[in-house]
């Protein structure tokens, strides 16, 4: 009997001590200052000490204007990455429906938060980043307004008025909404960052335009800060590499009129040989080497 | 059996306060017409203290009030507000029966679930106050002991414990027994229930034949009424006709908010959640809108349902004045609700929800998704599209069991590690198909340059190749020697030469 009353009373201590440390835990909570996410930072320290706040700061518009190939995508690719290490959403308007997920997964963003929009009328990526941002719901929205690789037809650029309600949407919903143009349809009237392609070595951005300063800040990095297996420098390796003698492809399959190099080649030919490579087996019958 | 009454006092007044806010405190009367007279059947209190009384002509009534709007009484409205106020109780009793015009009785037969018979009652009460909708709520035995004592009794919440209905019923006026009993009674001088309950059974029997010993026995106390629960409606469906056809939105937009409250009390009642519902706006004279609406994330709260439809009946153009407003539920899930952390506040994902919805709507449900990876080589085919359906953050709490299991996330991106290094030689930007490149190559079959876009861009750096290959058991095998390519005045590219007709074609952008 007495030991069923001190299991009791241990049990009873047991379920105190674990009330207390709740309580605890709860104490601390409430005393710890709530984490705030003001900026969103790339990890690139040129890049982030280039803005005024030390990173994207989060209720503004900023525009990262580009050539095709200049490094936009994956500075706001970043910034998504660096929304989702907080555990927050976000949201990518994808207008040239160009959005490559394997590359996005490895540079940190968690597929599972983010949203990709992609509308079928060109008019509806303005309205869709708008709502998105204002609803606050999201820590990043990106509106990608380039026009695609084989996309026909010029991209209106962005009127004021409708840089006017995207700063106003993400000022409302207190979020960081990155609008991605190309030079020739660039938007008015935000924060704009233009990044550039040197050459195989590396790239550029700078501050075009700001309100809070830092205007004319630019900063030259190697690609491998965005790419780093890209192995470009140096005008890259190649690695001489022998016809695919065994194609895999079933010869009813294969492209017989197409044989063609890109339309300047000789016919039947494969590209990189005049001639076939002399066969091994003669060189080293040639040697006397029995096989 | 226990049974609890809920009495609304004038349920179509409060109804049409509930529905029309700007008659609050103002005179008013619902008119039925009665042999071609229109008399009154319910009146606002305003109305009441001005003089007016239920069974006047209308004529008197505005004679008395000069300012009294009317408006016509329905009483099939008012059962399908009754059936909608008893579904929204459901999720505290297993069945309601409705007593029209201002009542229904539930089985309080669970009432131990809620934390007994005074709890149930109050919790009901709570229920009806988030309608809008004031109540008198009495749990007995007997049917008739709950309905007299609710619509006489003083106290908001009563229980009559078995066997003691006589005693309660005891002080209640003669005129709680609803019929041309208490008048008989009356003409023999009583006044009140207990006073008939002393009369000896046999003689009131023997005067008052079988209705009079029905009534006598009611006074005692018994009563053998059965409960004969309401027979749910397999579709979920709402209608309100308006007063008058509206050609603002306006109106409408009262109309929507009765609706959509109904419609979410009924949801929650029985424990679902709306996936895809279509409003039906009929036309005065003639016409017909038809408007669906299908959500992102099934709920069941009607202020979002309700910020919906606005948002989608906002932009319609309708050719007519709008004379009735219906909304169906074409399919429903069952409603999980959502897990609170502490300190959660829920604003967020409600904001979630109505971006989401709204996208869906306007946009199409195809256009809103997640990205997923893909065990597949072809790198077009790598990523897959799924629902989005983001994980719950961890917050509060969760946070620190998240950083006590350091180590397990440490083991996790291992794991993912030999995805991610092949992810980082892949282009930010992928082209839905490969486009053929214009390309200059050298007689060593090198890349020199390339036409993109009418300019001629030089090669400056080119690595590679990757050779990827496979899907020969397929009607599209591929087999493709990639290169990373630095296209001078454009920046770094990904090319492939597709080994079956030896063409260069560009797949990607680093971008």
């Amino acid at each position: 009997m007495s030991a069923v009353a001190e299991q009791r009373a241990g049990s009873v201590g047991s379920v105190g001590s674990v009330v207390e440390q709740l309580r605890e835990r709860i104490r601390a909570l409430q005393a710890a200052p709530r984490r705030y996410l003001a900026v969103l930072r790339t990890g690139m320290e040129a890049v982030d000490a280039l803005l005024p706040s030390g990173g994207f700061p989060m209720g503004q518009a900023v525009e990262l204007c580009g050539e095709a190939a200049s490094g936009r995508t994956s500075l706001a690719l970043r910034a998504v990455a660096a929304a989702h290490r907080e555990q927050r959403l976000c949201a990518w308007v994808d207008g040239p429906r160009e959005l490559y997920p394997p590359a996005a997964s490895a540079l940190g963003v968690d597929l599972e938060r983010l949203l990709i929009v992609r509308p079928k009328a060109p008019e509806q990526r303005v309205w869709a980043a708008v709502q998105l941002a204002r609803s606050g719901a999201f820590a990043c929205v990106v509106l990608d307004l380039t026009r695609g690789v084989g996309a026909t037809g010029r991209i209106p650029r962005v009127a004021l008025a409708e840089a006017r309600k995207l700063a106003d949407a993400a000022e409302r919903g207190g979020g960081l909404l990155l609008v991605l143009t190309s030079p020739e349809s660039p938007a008015d009237g935000v924060m704009r960052l233009r990044t550039e392609a040197r050459d195989g070595e590396g790239w550029s951005v700078e501050v075009v335009r700001s309100r809070q300063g830092g205007t004319g800040a630019r900063a030259e990095l190697p690609w491998s800060v965005l790419y780093p297996d890209l192995g470009l420098e140096d005008g890259g390796r190649v690695l001489d590499v022998a016809e695919t003698a065994a194609d895999a492809t079933p010869d009813f399959l294969r492209e017989q009129g197409s044989a063609l190099r890109n339309g300047c080649g000789i016919l039947g030919q494969r590209p990189g040989r005049d001639a076939p490579m002399p066969s091994l087996r003669e060189g080293l019958d040639s040697a006397g080497v029995a096989l | 059996m226990r049974r609890a009454y809920l009495h609304f006092t004038r349920f179509p007044v409060q109804r049409k306060v509930i529905e029309v806010p700007e008659l609050a405190s103002r005179p008013f009367a619902l008119v039925e017409e009665v042999r071609g007279q229109r008399r009154v059947a319910f009146a606002s209190t305003t109305a009441l203290k001005a003089g007016v009384r239920p069974g006047m002509t209308l004529t008197a009534a505005t004679a008395l009030e000069p300012v009294l709007r009317h408006f016509p009484y329905r009483p099939e409205d008012e059962t399908r507000a009754l059936t909608a106020l008893g579904e929204a109780l459901m999720g505290l009793a297993p069945g309601f029966q409705l007593r029209a015009p201002d009542g229904l009785w539930l089985d309080a037969g669970a009432a131990h679930l809620v934390g007994g018979e005074e709890q149930l009652a109050a919790q009901a009460l709570e229920v009806c106050a988030e309608q809008g909708y004031r109540a008198h709520a009495v749990v007995a035995s007997e049917a008739f002991t709950s309905r007299a004592l609710a619509r006489y009794g003083t106290r908001r919440v009563e229980v009559v414990p078995p066997g003691e209905g006589a005693r309660e019923l005891a002080p209640l006026p003669l005129a709680a027994l609803e019929g041309p009993e208490g008048a008989a009674f009356s003409a023999l001088g009583l006044s009140t229930l207990g006073e008939v309950a002393a009369l000896p059974v046999a003689a009131v029997t023997a005067r008052g034949g079988v209705a009079g010993a029905r009534a006598h026995a009611r006074c005692r106390g018994e009563d053998d009424t059965p409960f004969v629960a309401q027979v749910l409606e397999e579709v979920l469906e709402e209608r309100v006709v308006l007063d008058w056809p509206a050609d603002s939105f306006e109106p409408l937009r009262f109309a929507l908010k009765t609706l959509t409250d109904r419609l979410g009390a009924r949801l929650a009642g029985r424990r679902r959640a709306a996936v895809r519902l279509t409003f039906t706006l009929k036309l005065d004279p003639t016409g017909q809108a038809r408007v669906p609406l299908t959500l992102a994330r099934p709920t069941s709260q009607a202020k979002l349902l309700l910020d919906l439809a606005r948002h989608r009946l906002e932009e319609q153009r309708l050719e007519n004045p709008v004379a009735e407003v219906s909304v169906r539920v074409d399919e429903h899930s069952e409603d999980r609700g959502q897990q609170l952390a502490l300190g959660d506040a829920p604003e967020g994902d409600a904001a979630l929800e109505v971006v989401l919805s709204r996208l869906v709507t306007t946009l199409g449900e195809e256009s809103l998704f997640a990205a997923g990876l893909e065990t597949v080589h072809r790198p077009e085919a790598a990523h897959g599209t799924r629902a989005f359906r983001p994980p719950e953050r961890k917050r509060g709490l969760a946070v620190d069991a998240l950083d006590a299991g350091g180590s397990g996330a440490a083991a996790e991106s291992d794991e993912v590690q030999p995805l991610s290094l092949v992810g980082r030689e892949r282009p930010a930007r992928l082209l839905a198909s490969p486009a053929w490149l214009d390309a200059e190559v050298a007689e060593s079959g090198r890349l020199l340059a390339a036409r993109l876009g009418g300019k001629r861009h030089r090669v400056t750096a080119l690595a590679g190749p990757e050779r990827l290959g496979g899907e020969w058991w397929s009607d599209t095998p591929y087999q493709r020697d990639y290169y990373r390519v630095h296209f001078e005045g454009l920046g770094p590219a990904w090319v492939f030469r597709d080994a079956r007709d030896g063409r260069f074609y560009l797949q990607g952008l680093f971008d």
